[in-house]
């Protein structure tokens, strides 16, 4: 008898917990959430990543300073269009909310385009660099930039 | 509660069948009460599932014996623990098991993702409730339901293997499940993501950490079995190259494989084709594991099954999956192609891309060898077995060139490296593993295989110090920081890389362990009580051991023991006394008819293992009946140099892979909340 109790409720409990959403009209999300990458979000991260490969590899000696500088062109080219493609995306969706974002990426920009040249080597480096990326000279010296 | 737990299983299939349907049709028609429903059905077939397994040890507990399968897997006198663990002690009770880990891990990526992720979850809910449909199939219709009733009810079970009465026996088998189970959630994305259309490296960003998790648990298990091995079958070895260790081995080859190309999918956008086609691979190969391990089809240590009808259902699972994936795949072709090209044949995606083939070529090897005895079997009628000779020759070259590999991935730039540069990186650490393998060889090794496998491994070790060292050196410069601290933001800063370098260390140590094996020592004497016998290790100093003599227990404690006869040996290294070890023949009620079982004695040292074995009484009866003459025996010892590395490298291994696992900054930059100072991303991340 208490079989046949236990069975009935877990019959009838499982029944309701799966029918549920239909009879009642429940709905799942199936929209892509706002806070998930986009397109060009990822394709700005990925350009941003091979930026930071890039200059990890210079760093820790396994690029040649003249591969280096042409993949880091190369590289920083890339870099900007998909930043300049992201915005562009985010114009067009509206997204004036995201300031913190927006001058995050004004400033990524800047640091890409304008940089420190180096005094000694002339190499262009990023804004916001302590040392020269290619001869590692200091460059908080009132000469540099 | 075991009659509502068969009743339970029945009804889970209706169950994960409405799922499935639900979750593909309303990911087709984008009806979310339909996607809400399928994903309801994944917490009521965990729900199912968990009232049969419940059923099962009930009867356990409550001695059922009327069940087949409690009968065949225990008796009263069982100790509680291993009752509740004969849920996974058989065949048919781990499958259920395997049912019931699938789905916790279902209704763990069903919660994670309930309020993201969306456009995927409803094929995640459809593959995942395929899978377990299957397995509830399985269950029910393939001869091992483990609910199926005996005729009578019979007095007393008939016990649990003795040999399966260990601790790393309980542990082991969950421990590769987990492994085998997790891995099917990366596979429901992968395929979701064909199926939706979204071909991005965003199902695999999402899984990244299944995968790894999955990874970590079938490499724990797979070092489980070899410890468990290595101290319960009693012939000092811990791989044997059986079906089912072979079979568990795949699947983490081909792991290991996507783990790494889907880094050349991340970074540079190509391989999205061959990802999809390893993690497919490495799906089928987990059911493959179970399937072989299962179904009884080789011959194996490990098998307990004879069915056939299961082997066929088996096929056909694993053959519509092959046919529904490739079709899938051929279908979303155009979109699956490579966004960029490698550009230098010298490049780290390069080292990935060989380190894939290579890993594949193994899986190939390993493969072969198992299947080979079925297809000559099929083709000349005769089974010709392939013994552990063939895996080892052709898995040796293999094994070296991937530890090459290791060192020199690291080391080798994105997109392109030049030689120049190799030569600077690599002068050192080739110097040193030379050095270390000159070292050695005047020290008197002389195993050419050995040799090469410690040089490699100094090489390697020496390429990752290096990485270590000069990133700590220059964020100590730039950042200002101790190296203490240098270190520790170094490896979080980025730590799939430093994980992932870590875990590399922990492999070096298992190879080195492997290679060790070249230097075994391995005696046999036959000995009476107060024999003294010399064995020299092969790290120079010489083991004296005494024979101290044979005690007999009778009927005496639990484990259903008949008889235990325990041989008391006393050890000397270079004549200081290092205490004694045991090793013991037991004959357990449960198998009297088989010849009695052997435990070994251990002494374990960090470079070496001294490993006793009581091969044979001379007298068995004489000597349980106690008797003062009977007391001579065969002892076997062994000497296995650097054994216990095996297990400080898994060690390693996990630690590594928590370090990888652990949620990093990374991850929360990609959830897009930069913090404002680290902007300059390039600059920054310059200085890890």
């Amino acid at each position: 008898m208490t079989l046949y109790v236990g069975v009935a409720l877990v019959t009838a409990a499982v029944l309701l917990f799966i029918l549920y959403p239909i009879v009642k009209g429940q709905h799942a999300s199936l929209e892509r959430e706002d806070d998930e990458l986009t397109d060009s979000e990822a394709r700005k991260r990925l350009a941003l990543l091979a930026l930071r490969d890039v200059e990890y590899d210079f760093l820790s000696g396994k690029l040649d300073e003249e591969d280096y500088r042409s993949l880091k062109n190369d590289l920083t080219s890339e870099a900007l269009a998909a930043l300049e493609e992201d915005e562009a995306a985010r114009e067009s969706r509206g997204q004036g909310e995201h300031l913190d974002i927006e001058a995050e990426i004004a400033l990524m920009r800047a640091s890409l385009k304008g940089g420190l040249d180096c005094r000694e080597c002339g190499f262009s480096n990023e804004t916001g660099s302590l040392f020269c990326s290619s001869c590692g000279v200091s460059l908080s010296s009132p000469i540099a930039g | 509660m075991t009659l509502l737990g068969e009743f339970a299983l029945w009804i889970s299939l209706p169950v994960a069948l409405w799922g499935m349907w639900l979750g593909y049709s309303g990911g087709r028609t984008q009806r979310g009460d339909l996607v809400l429903s399928a994903e309801r059905s994944v917490y009521a077939v965990f729900g199912l599932l968990a009232i049969a397994s419940a059923g099962i040890m009930a009867a356990f507990l409550q001695h059922q014996f009327q069940y087949l399968y409690v009968y065949s897997y225990s008796n009263a006198e069982l100790e509680i623990f291993y009752k509740i663990t004969g849920l996974w002690a058989g065949q048919r009770g781990s499958l259920l098991f395997w049912a019931l880990l699938l789905g916790f891990f279902s209704v763990l990526a069903v919660f994670q993702n309930r309020s993201k992720n969306r456009e995927f979850m409803p094929y995640v809910t459809g593959v995942l409730q395929t899978v377990m449909a299957f397995f509830i199939c399985v269950l029910l219709f393939a001869d091992v339901n483990p609910f199926e009733r005996l005729d009578f009810t019979p007095a007393n079970g008939q016990g649990l293997n003795p040999q399966l009465q260990n601790y790393w026996m309980v542990i082991h088998p969950p421990t590769l499940y987990l492994g085998f189970t997790a891995f099917t959630v990366p596979f429901a994305f992968a395929i979701a993501s064909l199926l939706s259309g979204r071909l991005d490296a965003r199902w695999i960003q999402l899984t990244r950490k299944w995968i790894l998790t999955s990874w970590l648990f079938l490499s724990v298990g797979i070092v489980m079995g070899m410890r468990w091995a290595y101290l319960e079958l009693g012939w000092g070895g811990y791989w044997f190259w059986d079906p089912v260790e072979n079979a568990s081995l795949l699947p983490w080859l081909t792991a290991t494989a996507f783990l790494h190309s889907i880094q050349i999918q991340e970074h540079r956008g190509m391989l999205k084709m061959w990802n999809m086609s390893l993690v497919l691979m490495t799906f089928l190969l987990t059911i493959f594991a179970t399937f072989l391990t299962r179904s009884g089809l080789i011959e194996s240590v490990h098998s307990f099954a004879q069915e056939l009808r299961i082997a066929y259902i088996f096929l056909g699972f694993m053959g519509s999956v092959l046919a529904a994936c490739v079709v899938l795949i051929l279908y979303r072709l155009p979109q699956l192609r490579s966004e960029n090209q490698i550009e230098s044949f010298i490049s780290r995606e390069s080292a990935f891309l060989f380190n894939n083939l290579i890993l594949l070529g193994a899986a190939f090897a390993v493969m072969w060898g198992t299947m080979f005895p079925l297809i000559s079997e099929g083709v000349t009628g005769q089974e010709i077995s392939v013994g552990p000779p063939f895996f080892q020759r052709v898995n040796f070259p293999i094994g070296i060139a991937l530890l090459t590999l290791v060192g020199i991935g690291p080391v080798i730039a994105w997109r392109r490296a030049t030689r120049r540069n190799l030569q600077k990186n690599f002068a050192t650490p080739v110097i040193v593993g030379a050095l270390v393998a000159a070292v050695i060889w005047i020290s008197g090794a002389r195993h050419g295989l050995a040799l090469t496998v410690w040089g490699i491994s100094a090489f390697v070790l020496t390429v990752i110090a290096t990485e270590f060292w000069k990133g700590t050196r220059a964020r100590s410069r730039i950042e200002g920081e101790g190296y203490a601290l240098a270190f520790f933001h170094l490896i979080s800063r980025n730590r799939r890389r430093w994980g992932g370098y870590i875990v590399h260390v922990g492999i070096v140590i298992m190879f080195m362990a492997f290679a060790g094996a070249a230097y075994n020592v391995d005696e046999r004497f036959h000995v009476e009580p107060g024999d003294r016998v010399d064995v020299a290790s092969p790290l120079g100093h010489v083991y004296t051991l005494t024979y101290e003599g044979l005690s007999i227990n009778l009927n005496n404690g639990d484990r259903n023991l008949l008889w235990q006869a325990i041989a008391t040996v006393s050890i000397e290294k270079n004549g200081e006394p290092k205490g004694i070890r045991t090793t013991e023949k037991r004959q357990y009620t449960t198998n009297v008819g088989d010849p009695p079982m052997t435990e070994v004695g251990v002494r374990s040292t960090p470079f070496e293992d001294l490993y006793l074995i009581l091969s044979a009484l001379d007298d068995p009866q004489a000597a349980v009946r106690a008797d003062s003459e009977a007391q001579g025996l065969d002892l076997q010892v062994l000497v296995k140099p650097l054994v216990g590395w095996i297990w400080f490298g898994c060690l390693t291994l996990v630690i590594g892979t928590l370090v990888a696992l652990w949620p990093s900054v990374d991850g929360r930059r990609v959830a897009g909340a930069v913090p404002a100072d680290a902007a300059p991303e390039p600059a920054a991340v310059g200085t890890t």
